[in-house]
């Protein structure tokens, strides 16, 4: 018992390890978590496929050949977040009805496997929403940025506006903007989902929904070191079935399903006679030595052998049906697009290259959102359809990008913003800003304006002269590189004089040649 | 002589030859107290920002004209942008840490600055090198980036603009200080002291939106008119502001002008901004009207002005 505890808080050391980074990276609003640290993000299984790491993901796989699904148990915030609510379900309940109200039952391998191939024959083949709206870290993020995160801003404000009132501004207010409809509903069914079937039937999501634990299912089948039973030693207490929280133990059989096992060590941890073991899954020759009382180690599997058949036929089924499906996916697209053939398509940040690229790569998981200084990223509702559902969108509602700033490719880990340098940042055309005279104020109102040109870092938005001494705004396109300083500033309402129309593959432009420095000498004042 | 060393010898003379006020009224108003009159108007040329403080405040009697023992006092530079002290966007920190650091050596109870940005606000406190500056003075850097430190204000005087959120540094100071930089401007042709009240509002739009002339004059009607103008023209942006794009847009003339007058001191700055870049005064809009408003004069003729040069 006491080295299963230890494996236990071993555990839960190492995802503690790993989640507060990550949490912290989601609800810091004021910079404190250097950007680097978003580099813990690649180790995410579905972010590091998309993003090309395979030497991430090769490391993944061989981690849950080596150990079982730990991924789950400790790099998944999704399941780290799982087990702190399934902690918190547990206060002031009793072993029976908290920590030991689990129960041992069949795999649903349809369910799993269906979606796995589902979700992976869809992102082969371009239409990754399904992947979007399965990946647990994205979940996650989702929930993080738009729940948490205002959470903590508020309870800043509270001690910002007491510290203000003794000169102290080390804290200050804070507004929340980037948490838009479609990112309150998604974070907060997310959340919902999570705590009703923790409270339920504990990792349940980690074993039917989600792509990357049934991914890892079918590996850490096979793994190296597992749980598994001396049957000498059991006395069927089954105190450790009450206590997987993934339903994987079945006591009476004495088996351990490690295709489901997140390898949390819970069952190590309450088993009072040392009667499960992680080590070695001993080998055939073992197996097959055994005498007919002792069950082979990996009973499981062979009691079970419906697994693999499982997930075999279901990969036939659905690789059957992809064809159909994307077809329709892509029809449902076009009708779309279609009714509003006059809407422009989203800004997408720099990076993303284009709309379609960012839509493939981006699975919403908002850290790009949170991470941007200027706040200028928000989830986008249906507006652009499905596809672009929960993918963040430039909106220069009243603000705009930072010319000098790269931070959301920095930190983004599928690679859907691809990382820039300044350099590059500074010549790449996300969009062009379109002038509309007749609405702009200078001509309606004949007043000086000019709010545009001010804002604008190129000056490709330029004052030109106009009636009298006033002047009016011009754009040169060669310059602009769409980054809504105009339009966030512009006073006209209902619509803005001045719009950013994003370019559906982004372009890019020359810097300007350095003006020449001129020396100036003022010997006197003019007055 | 300093003006208060001369009017006390001045009573002390007058009291000890007569004892007679008329007489005392009488030198009062006689030319050579004209002459030793503190100026209306000081503008400086060729020194470094703290150095020209210095003479200017010299000139003006000392801050203690200005600044009383225990007062809240608030600088108001421009910070608008995410912008280096050489890019000239932004008022010279050099020039407000010697301001701060003036403030507290004269009794100030508190001094803070602030600034309403454009860029983010914290790039620009930071870039501009004024937090730094301002804390190495002594004085406190606000933010001012949220609604939630503005307070609404009515403007009786204004025409277009009625009231605006103020930021509450403001209304709790006893004195301010207005320290603009001087610099071109797309919309407002000319950036500097009036300007400069765009940064204490938080709804700039309305500015926009409802003649923006007008509103800068009117915003100017507050009754709370900061106890001097110092404006900060050590490098100017004659082109391409109010943010600049490069070196080019800069001048270095390494001037100040500071007066209480604010309307002069915007007109003065426009004289010495023609020195480098030709801009009517009618394109100011703002200046005349806050001329009409009676905030000053654009008559620098009427005014005494010292002109110092180092």
């Amino acid at each position: 018992m006491m080295r299963g505890k230890l494996l236990k808080w071993s555990r839960v050391l190492l995802a503690a390890l790993f989640f507060l980074p990550i949490l912290l990276l989601f609800v810091d609003f004021v910079d404190l978590i250097p950007d680097k640290l978003s580099r813990l993000l690649h180790l995410q299984l579905v972010s590091a496929l998309l993003a090309g790491m395979f030497g991430i993901v090769v490391l993944q796989l061989v981690l849950a050949l080596v150990f079982g699904r730990m991924y789950c148990s400790v790099l998944c915030p999704a399941g780290v977040l799982q087990d702190i609510l399934n902690r918190l379900y547990c206060i002031g309940k009793k072993k029976k009805k908290g920590s030991r109200r689990f129960s041992y039952h069949k795999p649903m391998n349809r369910l799993r496997y269906g979606l796995l191939i589902a979700t992976a024959g869809f992102a082969v083949f371009g239409f990754t929403g399904l992947l979007m709206l399965l990946d647990p870290y994205s979940n996650f993020g989702r929930i993080a940025a738009n729940l948490f995160r205002p959470v903590v801003m508020w309870g800043n404000n509270i001690a910002a506006d007491a510290l203000m009132k003794m000169d102290n501004y080390s804290l200050y207010h804070v507004t929340v903007t980037t948490v838009t409809t479609s990112g309150l509903i998604a974070g907060g069914l997310a959340l919902l989902l999570f705590a009703v079937m923790v409270a339920l039937r504990g990792r349940l999501f980690c074993n039917t929904l989600c792509p990357v634990g049934s991914f890892l299912g079918l590996i850490s089948r096979y793994s190296l070191f597992r749980v598994s039973f001396k049957e000498s030693d059991c006395i069927q207490c089954r105190k450790c079935e009450f206590s997987c929280k993934a339903e994987a133990i079945d006591a009476k059989k004495m088996t351990v399903d490690t295709s489901r096992c997140v390898a949390c060590f819970n069952c190590l941890g309450t088993c009072s006679k040392d009667a499960l073991t992680f080590s070695r899954k001993p080998s055939r020759k073992s197996i097959r030595s055994a005498t007919g009382q002792a069950m082979p180690v990996d009973a499981f599997a062979v009691n079970n052998p419906n697994g693999r058949r499982h997930f075999l036929a279901t990969t036939a089924a659905i690789a059957g049906s992809v064809p159909v499906a994307s077809v329709l996916a892509e029809s449902i697209g076009v009708g779309k697009s279609k009714e509003e053939i006059k809407k422009w398509p989203p800004v997408t940040p720099p990076g993303s290259l284009s709309v379609e690229r960012f839509k493939d790569k981006c699975t919403a998981c908002h850290i790009c959102v949170v991470q941007c200084p200027s706040h200028v990223l928000r989830p986008a509702g249906m507006e652009h359809g499905f596809g672009y559902l929960l993918r963040p969108q430039m909106a220069y509602i009243d603000s705009y990008c930072n010319y000098e700033c790269t931070v959301c490719s920095e930190v983004c880990p599928t690679g859907a913003i691809k990382p820039l340098t300044k350099e590059e940042k500074k010549t790449t055309q996300i969009g062009i800003a379109r002038f509309m005279i007749d609405l702009c104020i200078v001509k309606t109102e004949k007043t000086d304006c000019g709010a545009c040109s001010e804002h604008c870092p190129t000056q490709a938005v330029h004052m030109v002269p106009y009636e009298g001494t006033l002047t009016i705004p011009n754009v040169i396109e060669d310059l602009c590189v769409g980054c809504g300083g105009c339009e966030s500033i512009c006073p006209v309402r209902p619509v803005r004089a001045i719009i950013v129309e994003s370019n559906k593959t982004h372009a890019f432009i020359e810097l300007p040649d350095e003006e020449e420095v001129k020396e100036v000498r003022v010997d006197d004042f003019g007055f | 002589m300093k003006r208060r060393d001369f009017l006390k010898t001045g009573v002390l003379a007058g009291a000890a030859v007569s004892l007679n006020f008329e007489g005392l009224q009488a030198a009062l108003s006689s030319n050579t107290i004209a002459v030793e009159k503190a100026p209306d108007l000081v503008a400086v040329m060729g020194g470094e920002p703290g150095v020209m403080l210095d003479k200017a405040l010299e000139a003006l009697g000392g801050i203690g004209n200005y600044i009383k023992k225990g007062q809240k006092v608030v600088i108001k530079p421009n910070v608008g942008w995410d912008r280096t002290p050489e890019l000239a966007g932004n008022t010279n920190p050099d020039l407000i840490k010697a301001l701060v650091k003036k403030c507290i050596d004269a009794g100030a109870s508190k001094v803070t600055v602030f600034d309403h940005t454009c860029d983010n606000w914290q790039k620009c406190y930071e870039s501009s090198g004024i937090a730094s500056a301002v804390k190495e003075a002594g004085g406190i850097m606000m933010p001012g980036h949220d609604e939630k430190y503005y307070k609404d204000v009515d403007l009786p005087g204004g025409k277009s603009l009625k009231s605006a959120k103020i930021h509450e540094a403001l209304l709790e100071a006893d004195a301010w200080i207005n320290v603009p930089v001087l610099k071109n401007h797309g919309g407002a042709k000319l950036s500097c002291a009036m300007k400069n009240y765009m940064g204490i509002v938080w709804d700039r739009r309305v500015f926009h939106q409802n003649d923006l002339q007008q509103c800068i004059a009117d915003i100017c009607t507050w009754t709370k008119k900061p106890v001097l103008n110092i404006v900060d023209a050590y490098r100017m942006m004659h082109q391409n502001g109010p943010q600049g794009k490069s070196l080019a847009d800069v001048a270095t003339l390494k001037s100040m002008i500071v007066s209480p007058n604010i309307v002069a001191v915007d007109t003065a700055a426009l004289g010495l901004f023609n020195q480098v870049k030709k801009l009517e005064i009618d394109a100011v809009g703002h200046i005349a009207k806050g001329e009409e408003f009676k905030l000053g004069t654009t008559n620098l003729g009427k005014l005494t002005i010292r002109r110092i040069r180092i």
